[in-house]
């Protein structure tokens, strides 16, 4: 017989350093294991980053050699001051940085990730489980802060003579900053857990999350020519303000400078103060970790089976729906049409995704308020040049419809099939031809898209007095009325050609194994098709016009013109929605087989 | 009375590459009759089930469900069976109900026989109270009950079952087992995978054995117990056709 096994507990440390060097080995042995594109893909990737450094440091380096200059001190005294407080708001970033990501990023790794069930039925410390995801998930934001942060801090030490103590402190207090950080995150996680299912907590941040970055990346399509050099100032002014001394996070920048110029009580009193209050920070959230983690972990598998059903309005729509779309569609193809809108609608993963189309939209909307319409007053211009500016007009808004009804068709059409995920096997397993398939998943994509553009068009028309439905009921408004049911009949044209060439590369690149909604898209596919549709659309307008502009020259009436631009875009625009979805058909059975 | 096949599989071969994972499998399911389907893990099983109600292609081969070819005719085939997955995946989002009625859709069923239907099964399968819940609060139990309801909603004359009982309880592994019987008994032809060799041996009116993707075995328990080697049990039976030398070394590891 062979010789018992004698299983021995490992220690917090040696239990942590053991998760720690599994997790190393996976990532290695992930590497090796690659494909050589995506080696060589990482090695440009790291060979980027390192080009990044040097360049973020050269320009930090002679930035803030501008910024002493004693000829910009003296026009602008506030540029001085926010050079002497760069270190104070760059650790400060860092830390609010990893805090707010590191929310998301814990509550992945501590509740929802799949190896929990086996580590904590394993003879390891809790604390260390903890420990262990705690540093995981901090990695890669603190990499990127590392990366960004670093060279800054270090050509500001460069243009400022720092002494040579200032450039280890800097990496130490970086590293303190972020420990503290995500365990002041972890502790914001755990206390929410005992509160919110994990799950659902995960779907409202995504959702959030996606609503902010896209407010804040398009917020700046607002402030464009808006802000005055007077705003800059005391945007300048209020930067300056973080740093004060009773706040811990200017503790660790007021450190570092005072390290760095050498005033040794201010910089060593600092730094030990903010050293601590990160130390006692993460001391609080690993002894906590214990009792919190365990219980609300413990408590969220207790409670995964919790009576959540379904609204009644969406139940009715999911009843109602096929019943109204079997006098047109075949009612499977209703049916999946139902389900599908409703399963975009009940998970908040999904419409994080959704919600990027409708307020792009929104931003376009009233960016285009704010800068006004042209007019060409009737009397002042010759004829053709009243319709051609009616008719730019026309297209400009065309265009801004099209593209919102695109980001839409972005996510509905190119991962119609994708969003089956792993349960797709019901619908491979039913009476249900791939041409239904195919049918259903255009129909769920389209018609959303088409009203968002629609409504989207119609609204820009009537803000702009152009397609204001009193006035034309009264014969008056629009000089042209057709270009209002133009621009409808060339957005809805056009967003079907993208629609078909979308659901054609969403079978093509149809991924259905994901655990989580933001992981269904495929990458080159998705690239692709958002290239191919944009390029389809463009040739689409320009067939839609050229008759327009050549018959005009030859004297036709506008509307005859319009009418053979419809015809010429129209034809090409059925072809592309209807073609590329019928080669691709002989796919759609086969989808799923690996 | 002539015994119709409903379910026939002709020298259906699957390859993964330079791997065969099934070899050369023929074998036929009559109107009535509860097949059993067994094999060690890897053996083919679940491939050549999937091949068999149309989610896998075969390499080679032909599958026929109630006299249609799945891959010439897969509407009308996929119209008479009814299927259960190992991993009841359903949409998340969806009710129980919600989730029937959008069976009923696909399957093209009558409205009011649908939510006839729905009650019904939810009723026995004891879903009642659970049936507005959505799948993300269900157990995997729940899960493949309600899996088999929507696989027996539209009354299908072919019934496929790979491991119906795992994760559930005993009293809804017996009514399983109960309702599998009544298909049987009104004509309907069951071709069930399991590992739980109790269930195949005293449910099933034969028993197919797959190892390394080659049929090696099939017949009813007496045919099978008269080509083995003095076996009584299916377990010895099973042990003996798939290999069993290596069990002497598992339990001195274990002792």
């Amino acid at each position: 017989m062979s010789e018992a096994v004698q299983p021995t507990t490992l220690g917090l440390w040696p239990a942590v350093w053991k998760l720690l060097r599994l997790q190393a080995l996976i990532t290695v042995r992930g590497f090796r294991r690659a494909k050589t594109g995506t080696k060589v893909g990482l090695a440009f990737a790291a060979l980027g980053i390192v080009s990044i450094i040097v360049f973020v440091f050269v320009m930090s380096f002679l930035l803030l050699n501008l910024l002493r200059s004693p000829q910009l001190v003296a026009a602008l005294p506030e540029a001085a001051h926010l050079a002497a407080s760069v270190p104070v708001l760059i650790v400060q970033a860092g830390f609010l940085i990893i805090l707010m990501t590191g929310f998301g990023v814990l509550l992945q790794a501590l509740y929802l990730a799949g190896d929990m069930d086996f580590l904590l039925s394993a003879p390891i410390p809790v604390r260390a489980v903890f420990v262990s995801k705690l540093l995981q998930a901090i990695v890669p934001n603190l990499a990127l802060i590392l990366a960004v942060a670093l060279p800054v801090l270090y050509g500001l030490g460069a243009s400022s003579g720092y002494g040579v103590l200032y450039y280890p402190l800097v990496l130490i207090m970086l590293l303190a900053l972020a420990l503290a950080a995500a365990g002041a995150a972890s502790l914001a996680v755990m206390g929410v857990v005992r509160v919110f299912p994990a799950r659902r907590v995960a779907e409202v941040l995504g959702f959030v999350g996606a609503v902010f970055s896209i407010v804040c990346s398009q917020s700046g399509q607002f402030a464009r020519g808006a802000v005055s050099a007077g705003q800059a100032a005391t945007a300048l002014r209020l930067v300056a303000r973080l740093d004060v001394a009773w706040s811990p996070l200017a503790w660790a920048g007021r450190g570092l400078v005072g390290i760095g110029e050498g005033h040794w009580p201010a910089g060593v009193g600092f730094s030990v103060l903010a050293l601590g209050a990160a130390g006692l920070v993460f001391a609080l959230a690993l002894t906590s970790a214990e009792r919190l983690y365990y219980k609300g972990w413990a408590a969220m598998q207790a409670t995964q089976r919790h009576k959540r059903p379904a609204r009644a309005g969406s139940r009715a729509a999911a009843r109602s729906l096929p019943a109204l779309g079997g006098r047109f569609v075949p009612r499977a193809v209703g049916a999946i049409v139902a389900k599908d809108w409703a399963m975009l609608r009940r998970d908040l993963r999904n419409l994080s995704q959704l919600v990027t189309p409708i307020i792009l939209g929104a931003v376009y909307a009233l960016m285009l308020l704010r800068g006004g319409v042209p007019h060409a007053e009737p009397g002042n211009a010759p004829a053709w040049l009243e319709q051609a500016l009616l008719s730019g007009l026309a297209y400009a808004n065309i265009g801004i419809a099209l593209f919102v009804g695109w980001t839409l068709l972005a996510r509905l059409a190119a991962m119609g099939f994708s969003q089956e995920g792993q349960s797709y096997w019901l619908l491979k397993a039913a009476p249900v031809s791939a041409g239904q398939l195919l049918a259903a998943k255009f129909i769920a994509a389209y018609l959303p898209a088409l009203a968002l553009s629609w409504g989207f068009a119609g609204v820009l028309a009537i803000l702009q007095g152009r397609g204001d439905p009193a006035l034309l009921l009264q014969g008056r408004g629009d000089p042209a009325p057709t270009m209002l049911g133009f621009s409808l009949a060339v957005v809805a044209l056009c967003l079907a050609a993208a629609c078909g060439i979308f659901v054609a590369f969403g079978v093509a690149g149809a991924k259905l194994d994901w655990e989580d909604p933001r992981q269904m898209v495929s990458g080159a596919t998705g690239c692709l098709g958002a290239l191919a549709t944009a390029v389809t659309m463009v040739v689409a307008l320009a067939l839609f016009a050229a008759p327009q502009i050549g018959l005009a020259l030859i004297g036709w009436p506008p509307l005859a013109a319009q009418f053979a631009g419809l015809a010429l875009g129209g034809a090409f625009c059925l072809a592309c929605a209807l073609v590329p979805p019928w080669l691709l058909r002989g796919r759609v059975p086969r989808l799923g087989e690996g | 009375m002539v015994e119709t096949s409903l379910i026939e599989m002709q020298h259906l071969v699957k390859k993964y590459g330079d791997k065969m994972a099934v070899d050369d499998v023929s074998l036929e399911v009559r109107a009535g009759e509860i097949l059993g389907f067994l094999g060690p893990n890897g053996a083919g099983k679940t491939t050549t089930i999937k091949m068999l109600v149309g989610l896998l292609q075969p390499t080679s081969g032909v599958v026929r469900v109630a006299g249609y070819d799945v891959q010439g005719q897969p509407l009308q085939a996929k119209a008479a069976c009814g299927y259960v997955p190992d991993q009841p995946n359903l949409y998340p989002k969806l009710s129980g109900r919600e989730l029937l009625r959008f069976v009923g859709d696909l399957y093209g069923l009558q409205r009011t026989q649908v939510e006839r239907r729905i009650e019904e099964l939810l009723r026995l399968f004891d879903l009642t109270a659970a049936g507005d819940d959505t799948f993300d609060s269900y157990s995997h139990g729940m899960k493949q009950k309600t899996a088999l309801a929507a696989a027996l909603l539209h009354d299908p004359r072919v019934l496929v079952l790979d491991e119906p009982t795992v994760g559930l309880d005993p009293k809804s592994a017996r009514l399983i087992k109960d309702i599998l019987r009544q298909l049987a008994e009104r004509g309907a032809a069951v071709f069930l995978s399991t590992h739980i060799l109790e269930i195949a041996e005293h449910m099933c009116d034969r028993i197919g054995i797959i190892n390394q993707g080659r049929l090696i075995a099939v017949g009813t328990m007496d045919e099978l117990r008269a080509h083995g080697q003095g076996e009584r049990s299916l377990e010895d039976i099973f042990l003996a056709l798939t290999g069993g030398a290596e069990y002497a070394e598992i339990a001195e590891v274990l002792r």
